[in-house]
């Protein structure tokens, strides 16, 4: 970043001081933006009586380090932040191996249905979750599902996968319509079978847009609330979210906000190191998968 | 096409499988719900008992209900007024040349990939907390006491204070569709308007607002199906029962069936599916005028 900067002409002083209004507002809002996330982390490694004494960015009692050992363990924020993981990453791999090869076939062939399809996908990103919550309830609830530790993650996991179907098809399917099909044509002639054609050449091919979708993907089960607060009904089961969620209606009682800031800073962690490092993928991935 | 069968069936059923049983089997019995009275949610069909309307006619009687309703009018009008404008200054500002774009944008947009839970949290007990808060202390500095003191997030100032923080959230990503759609605009039109003698301001109103229908009827749909689904801000704001002031549609249905609280008056899963219903057909209400109003075919650029 830097060295492209160093590479940039000279700053034209002139034309800087016609953008200096623009400036003004963007920086003020960066720097709250900044102010709110560093006061929270800062407020996570102070304590409760420094907090409130308004003495959160001097550490008059050194850096508190305890705060996430606590929230960690006897918060029980481990088993929340493990649940995440395991529901985020095994969500993601299966969406990737369910919707790639759905996003082909849909982007590649003309069919009986494809168009049905695509306009049922498309339509489904705009139904509330509250249209189709209550029967998923039922039927889970009737198939004894709800006292079983393991097939409540199951459950769990099969409901991220089915609300982020109709989104990760359509952003491949777009990603898929983009390749040349001279590759296609070519194995064609070479003998290979369309099957292995996808998964030996064009599965490889769209990496990109499949890295970009699972990052999507993660994040949005990482942060998912609603579903979770329905269906994971004990602490072996809740995910981050929802977790943290128990936990800020308990820390009202216990009063340890050091503790409670230290577990709003775990459960934002991971999606921030994600950003930190793909910012720019991310970015162009959020106007890549709608029409504009 | 005929040996590619297989393969397309073996592609697609997956996917077409699991949404059939997430998003069609669901939507269908939660219309047909709706116009019954079923004492519990996991009740089998033989108990349903058909009401026809009365669920809509008795929601709509409810004043928690409407209330709720109100509430998310306002939050998807004025906060929908609020974050389009922010959004489309911040991302024209970020497409006039200013230097660091990048950092600046990437910034812009991290509340969105911050958990909902989280962020609402920071507010709740940051921004607005009473005692040590940045808004208090902000208002202090600058000497104005009698605004330091207001409680924020008492029942008279919770809805403000939830909508200030939910915008706030939701200004990076609509700033990332505006911008999108400005940068698609080609820098010739400029150059040619220029030339013309057109300056920044007209250019921006004759040429750039016009030339962005279509980026604005994306972020309207955007922003209406967010809202639809606007849940958790309200179940942080509020306290441990509902309280009219921020309550929303989902957080009542959600009441309703799920939970105990002063908003059930009488278990129906009925009235659930009603609210579901309800809001679907909202998002579909706006949908189709956006459509009529902001047709957008016959630009091309």
């Amino acid at each position: 970043m830097a060295k492209e900067k160093n590479v940039k002409d000279k700053i034209n002083w002139k034309k800087e001081a016609r953008l200096a209004p623009g400036y003004i507002i963007i920086i003020a809002w960066v720097v709250f933006t900044l102010v709110l996330l560093g006061w929270i982390i800062a407020a996570s490694l102070s304590t409760t009586k420094d907090i409130f004494a308004g003495n959160v960015l001097k550490f008059p009692t050194g850096l508190h380090f305890e705060n996430y050992v606590a929230a960690w363990g006897s918060g029980g924020v481990a088993t929340f932040f493990m649940n995440s993981l395991v529901y985020s990453l095994v969500s993601c791999a299966l969406l990737i191996l369910i919707c790639a090869p759905a996003a082909y076939v849909l982007a590649r062939y003309t069919f009986l249905g494809n168009k049905i399809i695509q306009t049922g996908f498309v339509s489904a990103m705009g139904v509330p979750i509250t249209m189709v919550v209550l029967p998923l309830f039922c039927l889970v609830a009737n198939m004894g599902i709800l006292n079983n530790l393991f097939a409540s993650k199951v459950t769990l996991i099969f409901l991220y996968i089915g609300i982020n179907i109709p989104y990760t098809t359509i952003f491949l399917l777009t990603f898929f319509a983009n390749l040349s099909r001279t590759y296609e044509e070519a194995a064609a002639i070479d003998g290979c079978p369309p099957t292995k054609t996808f998964w030996k050449i064009m599965f490889p091919m769209a990496q990109s847009g499949i890295i970009t979708v699972t990052i999507f993907n993660f994040i949005n089960i990482w942060n998912e609330y609603f579903l979770s607060l329905i269906f994971a009904n004990s602490d072996e089961l809740r995910p981050v979210a929802v977790g943290l969620y128990g936990m800020l209606q308990s820390m009202q009682y216990t009063g340890n906000w050091a503790g409670m800031f230290a577990a709003v800073v775990i459960v934002f962690l991971p999606t921030f190191i994600l950003y930190i490092f793909l910012s720019e993928k991310i970015i162009g991935g959020v106007t890549g998968g709608i029409k504009g | 096409m005929k040996k590619n069968r297989g393969m397309i069936i073996a592609f697609l059923t997956p996917a077409v499988l699991i949404f059939l049983a997430v998003f069609l089997y669901p939507i269908v019995r939660t219309v047909f719900m709706s116009f019954f009275k079923i004492g519990s949610v996991t009740d089998s069909f033989d108990l349903w008992e058909f009401v026809g309307i009365a669920n809509y006619q008795k929601l709509f009687g409810t004043p928690i209900f409407i209330a709720a309703m109100k509430n998310i009018v306002k939050i998807w009008l004025y906060g929908g007024i609020i974050v389009m404008l922010m959004s489309l200054l911040f991302g024209v500002i970020l497409t006039s040349g200013i230097r660091g774009k990048k950092v600046f944008r990437a910034i812009i947009y991290l509340p969105n990939i911050v958990s909902a839970v989280a962020l609402a949290t920071m507010w709740r007990q940051y921004v607005f907390a009473p005692d040590y808060g940045l808004v208090t202390s902000f208002f202090k500095m600058i000497g104005a006491d009698k605004l330091a003191e207001t409680l924020w997030l008492a029942p008279e100032n919770s809805f403000k204070a939830l909508l200030v923080a939910y915008c706030f959230g939701m200004i990076g990503y609509h700033m990332l569709i505006w911008m999108s759609g400005i940068e698609r605009i080609s820098p010739d039109f400029y150059e040619a308007a220029t030339i013309d003698g057109a300056n920044k301001i007209q250019q921006f109103r004759y040429m750039t607002l016009p030339l962005l229908k279509g980026v604005f009827k994306t972020n309207v749909t955007m922003w209406t199906v967010s809202s639809a689904a606007f849940f958790v801000w309200s179940q942080l704001f509020s306290s441990v029962t509902a309280n009219n002031a921020t309550i929303v549609p989902v957080q009542y249905m959600y009441m309703q069936i799920f939970g105990a609280g002063n908003a059930v008056t009488e278990r129906n899963a009925g009235y659930g599916a009603a609210i579901g219903i309800i809001l679907c057909l909202c998002v579909v209400l706006v949908f189709t005028i956006c459509n009529i109003f902001l047709k957008d075919d016959d630009l091309e650029f």
